[in-house]
């Protein structure tokens, strides 16, 4: 079937040719064009670095923000307006280095935003510095010492911090790359993908040939289903989710860690709280009518009376 | 205390945590609802539980009033440290209420006091000679001050209440408020059904604690019958059918949810966080028919980056927008306001500020963040800074903030400070006839919609989310559809675009907006300053114009872009040598900002930099030593 838009803008990638970057927007593209993703419904929010240019590249809406916010952005375009898809995408130095507050905070509130980590273990645009993945001691071409921090694992990062959604990708591997990104769109709730990829000019360490010998399927493993069947299920399939991201060297996972559909989202939750909030927008609620506000002067008066005092005067003091 | 008054101060003083500011709220709405006008502002440490904490009021027989006075004519005091650190504030023949119990307590048993206040007093008492002992004190303020000591037996007075109503000894310190209350109340002459009805305002739905806070004004009123109405305010002078008693954070929450706030971001900081407290408990708009109408989403954010960061993100899909700090907590959204500026983000900041730098005084007042608001942010872009000047104004400020933002598309700091956001006061119910939403240029957007049109000044903005439309936003400079750009001619073209709004600004907004000028035309005397130091200001112009000295006072509300040519055209018949500028700074950086837009220099300058509010008494004395030319600059320290 033919797709109804065109997903791919007209501006040109400016990233290093081979870099991993590339098969992450190949399978976000496809993944869009498969879910049929409405782009003025479509949201992708990026943070700063190669792949905060992501955005551009794609012919949805696109914010390209600030280094380490652009969870913060996604937050308050998905809560003004539910009805949008949210897609995050940051490097591992935006996302869990400087914005390592910010992620877990989104997986606390699971707020149905997909996050999609392009990690390569490095800062590409300021010419490969230790990123927070980086393992210690590790030494890429770029750095003048060993790293002297020890890493951040994102997945395990991701499962402690409340994501309902957690996954693995290889960036060279397009077509399962896409079927994650499509199963995190799907998801309800906070979903994470952290996406291995190789940067080509900075990390020697982290290389395609490297992860083409180590990546793995985890669903090879015949009894392996990460699916929160019912919610007494969780802590069990978290606990072997968590065992699995701790796998790391020969041997790397790739695929669905951990899914638990039964976790209430944000959005779910100020439903509870505000009566219109499931079916109107903050960002399509009318605010005024020929000019003036919504509020007449005697329900404004009727909200506000615990502020408003009627003056008896003196009489009778 | 002979005759009756046009005004009275009012001061009331005790632990943090004790129900001071019970006691404010009751006996304002009590006084209210007589038909005074009354002003009253909160003091406190950055404490939860037993430092000093006082309430300065004033209740006026002629107007709502605008600013405070020493010394005050009540004392009311829970506790014996107020009586150490405020018997200096008690006017001549004024009163002092305190507990009996604690006569016998010296100033070095007081561990909640800070040792340098300590010190201060106990050399101001070793000076007159007194004991430091609240007996001693209390009978120096008697015999040399001619003030009248009503001593009550607070725990007797409980034990009264306990006995009839049952209540829990662990309980029994809520009741301190009813009883500061109610000796206030008694000493005014304000009728049981007026203290009745302030207590069932304040309690509401808890008839128990109506029931038995009446008891306990009944007990005070026994104990103190001989001194009913011993400070006798007179009749009302003016009238309001019905009047708003709110602090300065409650009139600017009241105000965003009439100018249609949709998304309001916070992280707890004072002394902004109670606004966000207020929008969360009407985050439900209901009509008059209980109807909702809409809804406000509120979110505690992990931090100021994420508050102001996810404020923008609702703000690109049309949602009325703001977020709410002080300084520090403005300081970390810099960047986000940076990124605003450059996407031309229809965002309100507002802006309470403390005493800096740093965490500085947390819970104390300051003007000191002129310059952040208005310069804050790395490369130059439009942005708007307004002022409010007292609680009536932030309201209209507070809709137009969000009006000027969504018409002119940038980012709109409204900058107020911890005087207003904890100060109560009464003020008329709004007009909301008078209020206007306007939301500017829109766009329905469509294929080939451009964000960044370069065919106006102002683009017509389309929201995310608007059907078959796509748009884009960066940081980086960028094309007409948002998609990063370092082509020198764009640059120029977009560049110049965003900060040439300022320019259209300048010219659309009405006068009033950007000055106010109080007092006579042709003044011998223009004082010149922003914010709250308005009310205490124009008082005390009233005093020097009784005395036959024409002074005048321009009050700037538009802090940025500056009204240079409306500022030059009101002061061109002044020489500098005749204008004065106050400020809650040490540079009173007004005069800067003045200096520097319009080339004209204000060396006068009355500062104050405590914490405290300016008071009524030391500006005109400050002002005398300004105007006799004996100084140049002034600064101001009176307060505890």
């Amino acid at each position: 079937m033919e797709p109804r838009w065109s997903y791919k803008s007209n501006v040109w990638p400016d990233w290093c040719p081979g870099c991993g970057n590339f098969g992450i927007l190949t399978a976000l593209l496809k993944a869009l064009e498969e879910l049929s993703l409405d782009p003025s419904q479509t949201v992708i929010v990026s943070g700063i670095g190669c792949s905060g240019k992501t955005p551009h590249f794609v012919n949805v809406n696109g914010v390209h923000t600030l280094h380490g916010r652009a969870i913060p952005f996604a937050t308050g375009i998905k809560l003004a307006n539910p009805g949008l898809k949210v897609i995050v995408h940051g490097g591992d130095g935006d996302l869990l280095g400087i914005g390592a507050g910010h992620f877990v905070a989104l997986g606390r509130r699971n707020i149905d935003v997909t996050v999609i980590l392009h990690d390569n273990g490095v800062y590409g645009l300021t010419k490969g510095q230790a990123s927070p993945t980086l393992p210690l001691k590790a030494r890429t071409k770029s750095l003048a010492k060993p790293n002297i921090q020890q890493p951040v694992n994102p997945v395990l990062l991701a499962l402690s911090s409340g994501y309902t959604f957690v996954a693995r990708g290889y960036a060279f591997d397009g077509a399962y790359l896409k079927n994650l990104i499509k199963m995190a769109v799907q998801h309800r709730g906070a979903a994470f993908i952290d996406v291995l990829q190789p940067c080509i000019t900075f990390n020697d360490v982290y290389t395609a040939d490297f992860y083409r010998k180590a990546v793995y399927k985890l669903e090879s493993d015949p009894g392996w289903d990460p699916v929160v069947k019912t919610s007494e299920e969780a802590s069990v399939k978290l606990m072997r989710a968590v065992e699995k991201s701790l796998e790391w060297g020969d041997r790397i996972p790739v695929g669905v860690f951990y899914v638990n559909p039964h976790v209430s989202t944000f959005e779910e939750r100020l439903g509870e709280r505000l009566r219109k909030y499931p079916v109107q927008n903050p960002s399509n609620t009318p605010i005024e009518s020929a000019g003036k506000p919504v509020l007449s002067q005697e329900a404004f008066e009727k909200m506000f009376k615990e502020f408003i005092v009627r003056v008896s005067g003196t009489q009778g003091r | 205390m002979g005759g009756s008054l046009k005004e009275v101060g009012i001061l009331l003083g005790g632990p943090q945590g004790s129900g001071i500011e019970t006691s404010m709220w009751i006996l304002s709405r009590v006084l209210v609802s007589k038909g005074y006008g009354v002003i009253a502002d909160r003091e406190y440490f950055s404490n939860i539980t037993g430092r000093h904490s006082y309430i300065q009021m004033l209740a006026s027989s002629v107007k709502p009033p605008r600013s405070l006075k020493y010394p005050v004519e009540i004392l009311a005091s829970m506790d014996a440290e107020t009586v150490f650190t405020h018997f200096t504030d008690i006017s001549e023949g004024g009163i002092l209420i305190y507990d009996v119990n604690t006569s016998s307590r010296r100033i070095d048993e007081i561990p909640s006091m800070e040792d340098a206040t300590r010190e201060r007093v106990a050399r101001i008492l070793s000076d007159k000679n007194v004991e430091p002992s609240v007996e001693s004190v209390v009978k120096y303020l008697e015999r040399d001050k001619r003030i009248l000591p009503l001593g009550l037996d607070f725990s007797a007075l409980l034990k009264t209440l306990s006995e009839q109503y049952r209540i829990d000894a662990r309980a029994l310190s809520r009741f301190l408020s009813g009883i500061i209350v109610s000796s206030v109340a008694v000493v005014l002459g304000l009728s049981e059904e007026a203290v009745v009805q302030g207590f069932e305002q304040q309690f509401g739905e808890r008839k128990h604690l109506v029931e038995q806070n009446t008891a306990l004004y009944r007990l005070v009123r026994d104990a103190l019958s001989n001194h009913y109405g011993a400070v006798r305010l007179d009749e009302p002078g003016f009238s309001m059918e019905k009047a708003m008693v709110v602090t300065g954070n409650d009139v600017v929450a009241i105000a965003k949810i009439v100018a249609g706030v949709r998304y309001q971001s916070y992280y707890p900081i004072t002394p902004a966080a109670d606004e966000s407290f207020l929008l969360e408990r009407y985050d439900n708009i209901v009509d008059e028919t209980g109807e909702v109408v809409g809804s406000v989403v509120v979110v505690q954010t992990e931090d100021e980056i994420a508050a102001v960061n996810s404020a923008i993100g609702a703000a690109l899909t049309g949602a009325r927008a703001s977020t709410t700090t002080s300084g520090p907590g403005f300081d970390l959204m810099v960047e986000g306001l940076s990124w605003a500026g450059m996407n031309e983000v229809p965002l309100v900041i507002t802006y309470y500020q403390r005493g800096g730098p740093s965490t500085g005084q947390p819970t104390r007042g300051s003007q000191s963040d002129l310059f952040n608001a208005v310069f804050a942010g790395h490369g130059e872009f439009a942005r708007v800074v307004l002022s409010s000047s007292d609680h009536l104004e932030a309201f209209y400020d507070t809709i137009e903030a969000f009006n000027i933002a969504e018409k002119y598309q940038v980012p709109v700091i409204h900058l107020l400070d911890k005087f207003l956001a904890n100060t109560v006061a009464v003020m008329p119910v709004p007009d909301l006839g008078g209020v206007g939403i306007e939301r500017g240029v829109l766009a329905k957007g469509g294929p080939g919609y451009k964000r960044f049109s370069l065919e106006s000044l102002i683009s017509p903005r389309a929201f995310i989310g608007a059907r078959d439309t796509v748009m884009w936003y960066t940081g980086d400079e960028h094309d007409e559809h948002g998609h990063i750009a370092e082509d020198p001619e764009i640059r120029v073209k977009m560049y110049s675009k965003r900060i040439e709004k300022l320019n259209l600004i300048q010219r659309e907004l009405p006068l009033e907006r950007k000055l106010r000028l109080h007092g006579p035309g042709s003044p011998d005397y223009l004082v010149v300053g922003w914010g709250s130091v308005k009310g205490v200001v124009l008082d005390a112009i009233e005093y020097f114009s009784e005395k036959g000295l024409r002074m005048a006072y321009l009050d700037v509300k538009l802090l940025w872009p500056f009204p240079s040519e409306e500022f030059l055209k009101i002061t061109s018949g002044l020489p500098d040598s005749r204008i004065l500028a106050v400020e809650h700074s040490y540079g009173v950086n007004i005069a800067e900002l003045v200096s520097m837009s319009t080339g004209r220099r204000i060396v006068k300058r009355v500062s104050k930099y405590t914490g405290r509010p300016i008071m009524l008494d030391e500006l005109v004395k400050g002002l005398e030593e300004i105007v006799s030319g004996r100084r140049e600059r002034v600064v101001l320290t009176y307060g505890a």
